[in-house]
């Protein structure tokens, strides 16, 4: 692969991650990170999505009618997500019972439709399928990530598989229930952010404001 | 030489360009613990009342004595009397072992029996309080260059009267910390939080193991000893049965009833209030918006009435002395950083809390305590109620300057 | 006569953004994206259901202690014989099939259900027929017999089976299938630990009153259900549904009928 595509599939893991560094798609990232056999799941499913949503919209991009752009690109979108939705109903049917709704709002994920709009319209198919690839495994790294803490700390297992043993299972490991719960997301990822943007400082926006502190006298 | 002039001597390794000038602020720290310090505060939230920060701060410290002492007595009451029901010689632990030893023995009739023991529960979870909020509190200062702040001891002797003794201590040391993170230092320190850092450190620890800090079951700390709080047998059986379980009026208002460890006399909450509103520290605007709001809501519930839900009935008079609401009243909701700052603001942000806290507790299945909760819920809303006061304000003038011209 | 090609070309040389190319992209488009769609729901359609029955029949075994993983559902769930039972009458019934016929529609259907005027474990309505499931032995004899039950917890209707040996009045076990409880706290009633609880425990004393209860106090050892900590109100829930569920206006009837050799 040449240099630009692979920086397109590995520039949104970190530098120019959606979630850190654009804060898009935070919904779905609140809702299926309890448990990282539904976070994998979901991750796939929006790795497939962008990325393909991406290629095809690429192909017909000399064909779309400008004014109705958008809603051509939701058609693919949303057609995608069926077909997605449909699979794993078929063929992981304990995770899509989990999962519900969430697989159905990618429809709505800012990040496909960002992709498609931003990237997509104006580059060449293969490029256009690495780049949605690459945004998708950014935004799978970090409900990977976020996944991680929450299954470990608050259940005590990763995967479904028991690390610390629970209390309520005769163990030593109290688990923390406030990371089951879908607000703790919001703490995990701005905690996230702040370490990135310690790690990178580029990403640091600037001031909006600075508060003057007055002279002493 | 005296101590003063060692800290003297040693202040220039400290100071911008010196050796150590990245420790500052621990040697601040430690300085101000020995000496009032020769600087006074240079940012918000003095900035809108004409007293410097350390009286403040130093002031709060001072209005929940009465609470601290009750929270001794009460907390050493609770267990001796507990002990004494399950029989003693079915529980061991070092606070047992210690009292034996030392004669004082385990009576809930003895006064310093009931103190000592209490203490032998305050004191760990308030060490460890300062310890682990301590090193938040230092590493951000040496981080970003400010003092170590005042705030903090305010905020770690409220986060521990609020806890239940019960509670173990890498808990209290997990709260504390995320409060003093999340609660103050993610939005600049002190003065610039929006959250009351005790309560946000409260609330993790609510939502992260509520099966000990729900504040359904009872948190006297002995085993096989068990039972439902004040608001507990009320939200399940209606406020008439608490006589049942041997609670009257009076014994809540004076707190000698299970509870966290500072929360249950409504009496030694009113101390620090007269002590606190005299000094002028607490707006009267804010507690009184807050009294007018849970009676008012109250009384409306009493009138309406439910078959179902004895909480509806409840009187506000009770409202006023079971669970936390007296010590939120006096020493959260008055907080002046993260309240509303207009006066017609804090009659508002005030009456939100009284509402909100009888809401919860009376409509919300869930919990069974609604204090915490609901001035989180003020803290929030204050910018937002200022925002609205001032532009009213703005609106008002504009409109008498035309009509005057 | 245009050939194919022209067509093509013709197209392809309409201003992109003119009204006739904006129609005919639109339709184009939604007819090869539904023709897609529907080709992968058609398809997928008879996996999807078998996965749902699947996941049922799982629920089912699991509450007869009879699941373990990576166990062959199908086959071990034949030894079930799914009947339905008319509440009122307490007997079986041979009006529906009992493959097909749905509880919870049933509930919905004002001639197939009633509504309740004492109703503890807030549903509402309740259905005149239920499928039950019968565990038989290999010679034929009855060996467990699962009912279903469900009602309304802290936030959620919880949905579930509850297993009884052949006398109708030991528990075998309880299983929750469905519901949106606190996690760590109602959500519990999923703990092993605390369904391991149910075992043994018997639902009605010796003069046949229902007894079995869950709270936090224990008066009879027999009947005793430790509640779930710090989750009252789910405890509460779980103790109405069992008691309305075993109680008059659920299943006593059918059970005793079943014990008198009269369903």
């Amino acid at each position: 692969m040449s240099q630009t595509r692979k920086q397109l599939l590995t520039d949104p893991l970190v530098d120019n991650n959606p979630i850190t560094l654009q804060v898009l798609g935070i919904c779905s990232a609140l809702a299926v990170t309890s448990s990282l056999n539904v976070a994998f799941v979901m991750s796939l499913a929006v790795i497939a999505v962008c990325g393909f949503s991406s290629l095809f919209i690429s192909f017909l991009r000399h064909y779309i009618p400008n004014s109705i752009r958008i809603i051509v690109q939701m058609v693919i979108i949303a057609s995608l997500v069926i077909l997605v939705d449909q699979i794993i109903k078929a063929y992981a049917y304990e995770i899509s019972k989990t999962l519900s709704v969430f697989v159905g709002l990618i429809i709505t994920n800012c990040i496909v439709m960002g992709r498609a709009e931003a990237f997509a319209m104006k580059n060449k198919p293969f490029e256009s399928f690495v780049d949605g690839v690459g945004n998708g495994l950014g935004y799978s790294l970090l409900l990977m990530s976020v996944g991680v803490i929450r299954e470990l700390f608050g259940s005590g297992s990763l995967f479904g598989v028991m690390i610390f043993d629970p209390v309520s299972n005769g163990g030593w490991y109290v688990p923390n229930g406030l990371l089951l719960l879908p607000p703790s997301a919001f703490f995990i990822i701005g905690f996230i952010i702040w370490g990135v943007r310690t790690w990178k400082k580029s990403q640091v926006e600037a001031r909006e404001y600075k508060i003057q502190t007055l002279k002493e006298h | 030489m005296s101590l003063r002039n060692y800290f003297h001597s040693l202040e220039p390794h400290f100071e911008k360009g010196g050796k150590y000038e990245k420790y500052y602020p621990l040697f601040e720290m430690v300085e101000t613990i020995f000496f009032t310090s020769n600087t006074v505060t240079k940012v918000a939230p003095h900035a809108r009342s004409f007293v410097d920060m350390k009286r403040v701060m130093t002031y709060v410290v001072i209005s929940t004595i009465p609470c601290i002492l009750w929270a001794l007595y009460n907390t050493g009451l609770q267990t001796n009397s507990a002990l004494a029901t399950v029989g003693v010689e079915a529980q061991s632990g070092w606070r047992i072992s210690l009292l034996q030893f030392t004669g004082l023995g385990i009576s809930p009739e003895s006064l310093v029996s009931n103190i000592f023991h209490g203490l032998l529960y305050f004191l760990p979870i308030y060490l460890t309080t300062l310890i682990a909020g301590g090193i938040c509190e230092v590493t951000f200062a040496t981080i970003r260059g400010h003092e170590v702040n005042e705030g903090f001891l305010v905020s770690s002797m409220l986060f521990a009267l609020t806890l239940p003794a019960s509670t173990p201590l890498w808990q209290v040391a997990l709260g504390i910390a995320f409060g003093v993170v999340v609660g103050k230092e993610v939005f600049g320190g002190t003065g610039k939080n929006f959250l009351n850092p005790a309560l946000t450190g409260r609330a993790f620890l609510y939502f992260a193991y509520p099966a000990y800090m729900s504040g359904d079951s009872i948190w006297t700390p002995v085993d096989g000893y068990s039972g439902a709080t004040s608001l507990g047998i009320a939200a399940a059986e209606g406020y008439e049965s608490l006589s049942n379980y041997g609670i009257t009026w009076t014994d809540a208002f004076l707190g000698t009833i299970q509870g966290s460890l500072g929360e249950t006399s409504t009496l030694a909450c009113a101390i620090g209030l007269v002590f606190l509103l005299l000094t002028r520290i607490a707006n009267y605007r804010m507690v009184v918006g807050c009294l007018l709001g849970m009676i008012i809501f109250s009384s409306f519930l009493n009138w309406v009435g439910s078959d179902t839900n004895p909480m509806f009935s409840m009187p506000w008079y009770w409202h006023l002395v079971i669970g936390s609401y007296a010590f939120g009243l006096v020493f959260m909701v008055t907080e002046p950083v993260s309240g509303s700052h207009t006066n017609l603001g804090r009659y508002i942000y005030g009456a939100l809390i009284g509402f909100m806290v009888i809401m919860i507790r009376v409509l919300n299945p869930a919990f069974p305590e609604g204090m915490m909760l609901a001035i989180l819920f003020g803290n929030i809303f204050a910018p937002l109620i200022d925002h609205f006061v001032v532009m009213a304000n703005i609106k008002r003038r504009t409109k008498f300057n035309v009509q005057t011209q | 006569m245009s050939k194919p090609n022209d067509i093509l070309t013709k197209f392809k040389n309409m201003p992109v953004d003119g009204m006739t190319k904006t129609i005919i992209v639109a339709i184009t488009l939604c007819l090869v994206c539904s023709m897609v769609v529907s080709f992968a729901a058609v398809n997928l359609k008879e996996v999807q259901e078998v996965n749902k029955a699947v996941d049922k029949q799982k629920n089912i075994l699991q509450v007869a202690g009879l699941y373990y993983e990576g166990i062959d559902v199908k086959k071990s769930f034949s030894s079930f014989e799914p009947i339905v039972v008319d509440l009122n009458q307490g007997k079986f019934t041979n009006r529906f099939d009992p493959l097909s016929f749905d509880d919870r529609k049933a509930a919905e259907d004002p001639q197939l259900s009633i509504s309740l005027k004492e109703d503890p474990a807030s549903i509402g309505r309740r259905t005149n027929f239920a499928t039950v499931y019968l565990l038989k032995k290999d010679d034929g004899s009855l060996d467990k017999i699962i009912l279903p039950i469900h009602g309304y917890g802290l936030w959620s209707t919880l949905y579930g089976f509850i297993a009884l040996e052949k006398n109708g009045n030991d528990i075998f076990g309880l299983q929750f299938y469905q519901h949106a409880e606190t996690p760590g706290l109602g959500a519990e009633v999923d703990n092993p630990k605390w369904k391991a609880q149910w075992k043994g425990k018997k639902l009605n004393n010796d003069s046949g009153e229902l007894m079995i209860t869950v709270a936090k106090t224990q008066k009879y050892k027999e009947h005793h259900i430790d509640a779930l900590a710090g989750a009252t109100l789910t405890s509460n829930g779980v103790d109405n549904l069992v008691k309305f569920w075993m109680g008059e206006a659920g299943f006593k009837k059918f059970l005793t009928n079943l014990q008198n050799g009269e369903a």
